[in-house]
């Protein structure tokens, strides 16, 4: 009959008993040597009166108690280890480290073979472990639980090799079909290399990652994670990875940089032409070559590339003020040639300089508009410039305008590279970088979101229409003067703004900005 | 072999003219193409000594170019130099294979038409390639 009121044993208590009887027995020990030696010394009728000779005897009986318990510390120490390891293997609670089969202790003590044994002996007794497969998914309760969380499991094999991977989790595809481990962990600090260390060197191991990405930059399905791993020597599980996907924290921020490093692009066109061209003429200036003709050119691109320049760096600020919703616009009565006068040199510079022909047609007999004359053109330059870049040399750019309804409507019509229908709608989004961006010019994507937030903010609408290799037609809306006259005179008076609540974002129609 | 064919591959109209200019002056002999593709096809067509391409071209990229000519098993233009001159900054992936196969990186914005020519003197004095 099994005697119910003892305790259970366990491995784990096995230790701190085995230590405790050790100190225990070794001050015993000494404590009868000592009373053996003092009884010997009072029938020996030696004096020992002398305080010296007392002390000599208490501090030899102390210093071998410390010796003894040291030496017992030292032997027993083996036992702790294996103790240890027993107690690791035997799946018991409990906070001890695992010993490590190949630390450099291992040398003195001959232990290695026997940890390791432990060891296997535990990792070929599979009977309580649900072995793990790629090709056998566990149907159970846990993969459905898994796939309802956007955590992922991975689970790998001592060579790194995928066993198992539950439906969230970052996993590719090696090139014979079986299952790989393909995030993008950054070289030192590699998922290899930490597996490599801990297989070396330990028995137990955990490490986490953060930021890290299953597909480069640019790739529309990128997911950046953090990473939880954990090996443990032997188990039939000995990598456990957990994946958690944090894209939502970290995609915005790398969006911002990704905007950064694309804005910087931008920007590092034209201050190259203009370092450039800068130091032609410091030569020039040295020993004369050119003609007036060829002087006069490079000077016009000297003066596009500054006026570029200054435009991308509105861009950049206005998208900005756009943001944090500071972007104000005030619109007043205007016509469509006064606010085109503002731009048309530079416009006209910047085609020719670049082969282009520009061709204004905007009749005289427009009504007038209700406009921000500055963000207007800044809205108009962009759409040109666009055009100019994305056609082809010799090719025509046409401005023209025409009334549609309450609305003035402005096209920029192009004979260029033409934008693919998959990517139009996103064109005025802030971070969109258009496909020919990604395959040729770096453009911000800036220059069309600010646009369609001045646009918003006249209360006009912009759109694209363009197909393949044909061209594109930017066009955009502003409402004739008449139309709005009463609104904005009563805001005016008021000194408030008029909100308009377009799909980017609001700006206030402040009369006191921009003056 | 001193460098003396060079081919650009740039498509920004004003700063490709701008380092043609100068490399003419200098004395070499130089071809320029604006998109990506139909300088993959030039510099497979005729040995260049020294190849500068942007990175970001229409049609194809520079470092697709680079990768074209020298990356994988093969280097099909094993006596040529490259030099990758972009405004553009790489994540780390792509520039450091880029710095595998390249001879040179610059960064447009940072040099001068002065700057490219020194360079590639530098590169000049380096032992051949192959």
């Amino acid at each position: 009959m099994v005697d119910t009121s003892q305790p259970k044993q366990h491995v784990r208590d096995f230790w701190p008993k085995a230590r405790r009887r050790g100190i225990v027995l070794t001050i015993i020990m000494e404590l009868l040597v000592a009373g053996i030696l003092t009884l010997a010394l009072f029938f020996s009728g030696i004096n020992v009166d002398n305080i010296a000779f007392a002390i000599i005897i208490i501090a030899g009986i102390a210093s071998s108690i410390g010796i003894n318990l040291i030496l017992a510390h030292m032997l027993m120490t083996p036992l702790k280890d294996l103790s240890a390891a027993l107690t690791h293997v035997s799946g018991e609670p409990s906070d001890i480290i695992p010993p490590n089969s190949s630390a450099p202790s291992r040398k003195y003590d001959g232990l290695e073979p026997l940890i390791e044994l432990i060891y296997k002996l535990s990792s070929q007794d599979t009977s309580s472990a649900t072995p793990v497969a790629a090709t056998e998914p566990t149907t159970d309760i846990v993969s459905r639980a898994l796939a309802q969380t956007d955590a992922g499991v991975i689970i790998c094999d001592e060579a790194g090799k995928v066993l198992y991977a539950s439906a969230h989790a970052p996993i590719g595809e090696a090139a014979d079909g079986s299952p790989e481990l393909t995030m993008l962990f950054e070289s030192p600090d590699t998922f290899e290399n930490w597996l490599a260390t801990a297989r070396d060197q330990q028995v137990k191991s955990s490490h986490t990652w953060q930021r890290v990405a299953d597909k480069i930059v640019g790739d529309p399905d990128r997911r950046i994670f953090d990473v939880f791993a954990n090996y443990e020597k032997g188990s039939t599980a000995p990598v456990v990875l957990i994946t958690v996907d944090r894209s939502s924290t970290y995609q915005p921020e790398d969006d911002q940089l990704d905007f950064i490093s694309f804005a910087a692009h931008e920007l590092r066109g034209p201050v190259t032409v203009i370092r450039g061209y800068l130091d032609v003429f410091r030569e020039e200036v040295e020993s004369p070559s050119m003609d007036a003709d060829e002087r006069a050119t490079l000077l016009s691109r000297l003066v596009v590339s500054a006026n570029r320049l200054s435009g991308y760096i509105t861009n950049i600020l206005n998208a900005s003020r756009h943001d944090r919703q500071h972007l104000k616009i005030n619109l007043r009565e205007y016509t469509l040639p006064q606010v085109y006068a503002a731009i048309a040199d530079d416009m006209s510079l910047r085609a020719s300089t670049q082969n282009r022909l520009l061709s204004v047609q905007i009749p005289s007999d427009l009504p007038t508009i209700a406009a921000d004359p500055s963000s207007l053109t800044e809205v108009l330059s962009n759409l040109i410039d666009n055009a100019i870049k994305y056609s082809n040399e010799g090719g025509t750019i046409t401005v023209n305008a025409s009334v549609d309804g309450e609305f003035v409507r402005v096209n920029v019509i192009d004979q260029g590279i033409g934008i693919p229908a998959n990517v139009v709608s996103n064109l005025f989004h802030k971070f969109y970088r258009s496909h020919r961006s990604r395959e040729t010019v770096a453009g911000t994507g800036i220059g069309l979101y600010i646009s369609k937030a001045i646009v918003d903010g006249h209360g006009g609408i912009i759109e694209v229409k363009s197909e393949e290799n044909k061209g594109s037609t930017f066009s955009f809306t502003v409402p004739i003067y008449a139309t709005v006259a009463e609104k904005l005179t009563a805001a005016a008076g008021a000194n408030d703004a008029i909100i308009r609540q377009g799909e980017s974002g609001w700006i206030k129609n402040h009369a006191k900005y921009r003056g | 072999m001193p460098i003396k064919t060079v081919l650009i591959v740039e498509d920004d109209r004003f700063i490709g003219e701008m380092y043609v200019r100068s490399m003419q002056k200098a004395g070499y002999d130089v071809d320029w193409m604006i998109d990506g593709h139909d300088g993959l096809v030039a510099a497979r067509n005729k040995v260049y000594d020294l190849l500068i391409l942007d990175i970001m071209l229409p049609e194809m990229r520079g470092n697709e170019i680079l990768h074209e000519l020298r990356g994988g098993e093969g280097d099909d233009i094993p006596q040529s130099r490259v030099i990758v001159m972009t405004n553009f900054e790489q994540d780390d992936a792509s520039r450091i294979a880029m710095e595998h196969d390249a001879d040179a990186y610059l960064i447009k914005a940072e040099i001068t038409p002065r700057k490219l020519l020194e360079t590639i003197e530098q590169l000049d004095k380096l032992p051949p390639r192959a």
